[in-house]
């Protein structure tokens, strides 16, 4: 725990701008709050009640709450679901050893554990509402979640992240999947933190022998927001899909980075992330697949897609490919630019006026991946929130 | 209902309309024939509104008024219909979506109430029936993923629901198996009426023979080289466009 931790220790726990990995992203708003949370060190924060409740009627879903990284009894409905075991994950786990998982593994004071048994694809969605709240001190929290699927087994999840409170917030979380044969997941995340909260999120997932993972990741949120998605296939015949879209206006900063490690195949992983930036905002992709020798027969597939929509808003996109293995099929594309002109004058010859069509483009450009996401029953909400976000900035100007 | 006057137009350096009028009357069938390159598309565009032609003289009147003033949104919602010779995919943007967007847009600027909801699938759906299109085609992005021949009969089920009083179909034919241009041929002669004109633009004879012409204008570099009835588009047929360069050059 947090006790003997100086400040200065604290802050070396954090990976920098000279890291490869972190050289567009940086940490010093996030480590100056996990100092500020040093002095007071506590979670306690009362959980925005109000918020769960309204999620909660948005989704029918067997919700788990993780409130500062606390589990939240009381407001969980998924404890008891049928085909799942919930447990609290025991403070002795192996740490992974990669930055900020150090961090959540040395910090966090809740955890837990999911093992699902049986396949409940047509059932409710299991979903971890992740929501933290920061009023009277900055706060730190480490969400923590372990997911195993059994073999054959399947279920759908939501991982939500909110965040409410005037007071800086930094959110740092860690959750690990790991899919036994012909296991299969779809998963759903959707970020809709403060804008003036921070958050790191890091979901470390491994496919064994011919199971299958959909995944659709979606930022609309956060000061900074930074996700790693790792991928390990390990077994061959495994699919991963994942798809990602990320809004961004003044003042925010949104990193993705993936990475998938095909150790054997033939195994496919398709990604494709999408991107508006307007105002004065910053997005990161960076897309690195890893064909490992002797993994013959994988596909993996790349995209990339940025709208800018102002002048001042900046992409650093990068697909990364190793390759070792013979037989492989790999691309990767990105493109970064404006509305298409061409479509443009065609709806505008239908009678939409230009700010009318220019606003449906960049909804369409959006929509396209929240139509690909996993769990259908949220699409509708996703899509009302882009919709907003969007419209606080200010469309397509 | 349409008048041209010795209309100039370039794009870039190069001049592609040089001097062309053109006079078409409420009721009447236009068509435009024309080698590739001609500037068919061209003088489609520019009545569309496109902002890449650049007018550098003559003008262009509509009903009455300068339409060179209108935005392409004006233009439309004023009648003008553009069925695109490539009209263009827009993933995420539903069919429904874009008919009703277009229909509500003029409607409301002519003072009338949007559409209701019931009574636009039923139009749709009737529209559709006549123009052999599978209902589903409603639910999918414009023209995302259509054959060629769909997304031709997709602008003719434009134009049916939004009744242009000038309707300029740009290649329409081209493409098209012969089921398929019967089918368009049927949405056009629906649409034909005394209140409205048609301009079709296309550089076969094979079209004008399901869509009986008033007139047919031969486009050569940059005018009407030559005018006359549904006869001339028979005597190209058989001479091929040098014939008219020749007469209009001598
Ligand atoms: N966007 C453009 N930029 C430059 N030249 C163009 C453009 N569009 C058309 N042109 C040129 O203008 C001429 C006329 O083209 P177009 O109007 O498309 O002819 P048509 O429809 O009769 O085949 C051609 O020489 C073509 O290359
Ligand atoms: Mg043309």
């Amino acid at each position: 725990m947090s006790g003997a931790v100086s400040k200065i220790e604290l802050a070396a726990s954090f990976p920098t701008l000279r890291d490869e990995d972190w050289k567009y992203t940086d940490l010093s708003r996030p480590i100056a709050i996990a100092q500020q949370w040093l002095d007071s060190g506590s979670n306690e924060q009362p959980p925005d009640a109000d918020l769960i409740d309204s999620i909660k009627a948005a989704a029918d879903a067997a919700w788990i709450v993780i409130a500062n990284g606390e589990l939240l009894e009381a407001s969980s409905t998924g404890l008891q679901e049928a085909g799942i075991e919930v447990s609290l994950l025991s403070s002795d786990e192996p740490a992974i050893d990669v930055p900020l998982a150090n961090l959540n593994t040395q910090f966090r004071t809740g955890g837990i554990r999911i093992r699902v048994i049986e396949d409940r694809l047509d059932q409710r969605p299991i979903g971890l509402l992740v929501i933290d709240s920061a009023a009277g001190a900055p706060v730190m929290s480490q969400a923590r979640v372990d997911i195993e699927l059994d073999e054959r087994a399947a279920a759908r999840f939501i991982e939500y992240h909110v965040s409410s409170g005037d007071d800086e917030h930094y959110s740092n979380s860690l959750i690990r999947l790991n899919l036994a044969a012909d296991a299969s997941v779809e998963y759903l995340r959707f970020q809709d933190r403060a804008l003036h909260h921070s958050q790191t999120a890091r979901l470390n997932v491994r496919l064994e022998r011919g199971s299958r993972l959909t995944h659709g990741g979606i930022d609309l949120g956060g000061r900074l927001s930074r996700n790693d998605l790792k991928i390990d296939i390990a077994g061959p015949d495994a699919v991963a899909t994942f798809n990602g879209l990320y809004v961004a206006g003044t003042g925010q900063h949104i990193d993705n980075h993936t990475r998938v490690d095909h150790r054997v195949g033939p195994a496919v992983s398709d990604q494709e992330y999408r991107g508006i930036l307007s105002g004065r905002s910053r997005a990161v992709w960076n897309g690195k697949a890893i064909v490992h020798r002797g993994a013959d027969g994988t596909d993996a597939q790349q995209a990339n897609h940025n709208l800018l929509l102002s002048e001042r808003s900046e992409i650093d996109a990068k697909p990364e490919l190793e390759i070792y293995a013979d037989e492989v099929k790999c691309a990767h594309g990105t493109t970064v630019g404006q509305l298409d002109e061409r479509a443009l004058f065609y709806l505008r010859c239908r009678g939409l006026d230009e700010s009318r069509a220019k606003r449906v483009l960049t909804r369409a450009f959006a929509a396209t991946i929240v139509e690909r996401a996993p769990i259908a029953e949220l699409h509708e909400l996703i899509g009302e929130r882009v919709e907003q976000r969007l419209r606080e900035l200010g469309d397509a100007s | 209902m349409l008048n041209i006057e010795n209309l100039k137009v370039t794009i870039g350096d190069s001049e592609i309309l040089r001097g062309l009028s053109l006079s078409v009357k409420a009721g009447e069938v236009h068509a435009i024939m024309g080698p590739n390159g001609s500037g068919k598309s061209t003088l489609a565009s520019v009545i569309a509104g496109h902002e890449d032609y650049v007018v550098t003289d003559g003008t262009v009147r509509f009903k009455g008024a300068d339409l060179l003033e209108l935005e392409p949104e004006e233009r439309a919602r004023e009648g003008i219909f553009l069925g695109f010779q490539y009209p263009v995919e827009i993933p995420g943007v539903n069919n429904a979506y874009l008919l009703k967007a277009a229909l509500n847009a003029k409607r409301e600027h002519h003072g009338l109430e949007e559409i209701d909801a019931f009574e636009f699938l039923k139009l749709a759906r009737e529209k559709m029936a006549v123009l052999g299109m599978d209902p589903k085609f409603l639910n999918r992005g414009v023209n995302e993923g259509f054959s060629g021949g769909e997304k031709k009969r997709n602008e003719i089920l434009q134009m049916a629901m939004l009744e242009p009083d000038l309707a300029i179909l740009d290649e329409t034919d081209s493409g098209l198996d012969i089921d398929a241009l019967k089918a368009v041929a049927e949405g056009v002669n629906a649409l034909r009426a005394p209140d409205r004109a048609i301009i079709l633009v296309t550089h076969y004879q094979r079209l004008l023979d399901y869509i009986e012409p008033d007139y047919v204008h031969v486009l050569s570099e940059g005018r009407i080289a030559r005018s006359g009835d549904k006869t001339l588009a028979l005597e190209l047929e058989e001479k091929g466009y040098e014939w008219v360069r020749e007469a209009a050059n001598a």
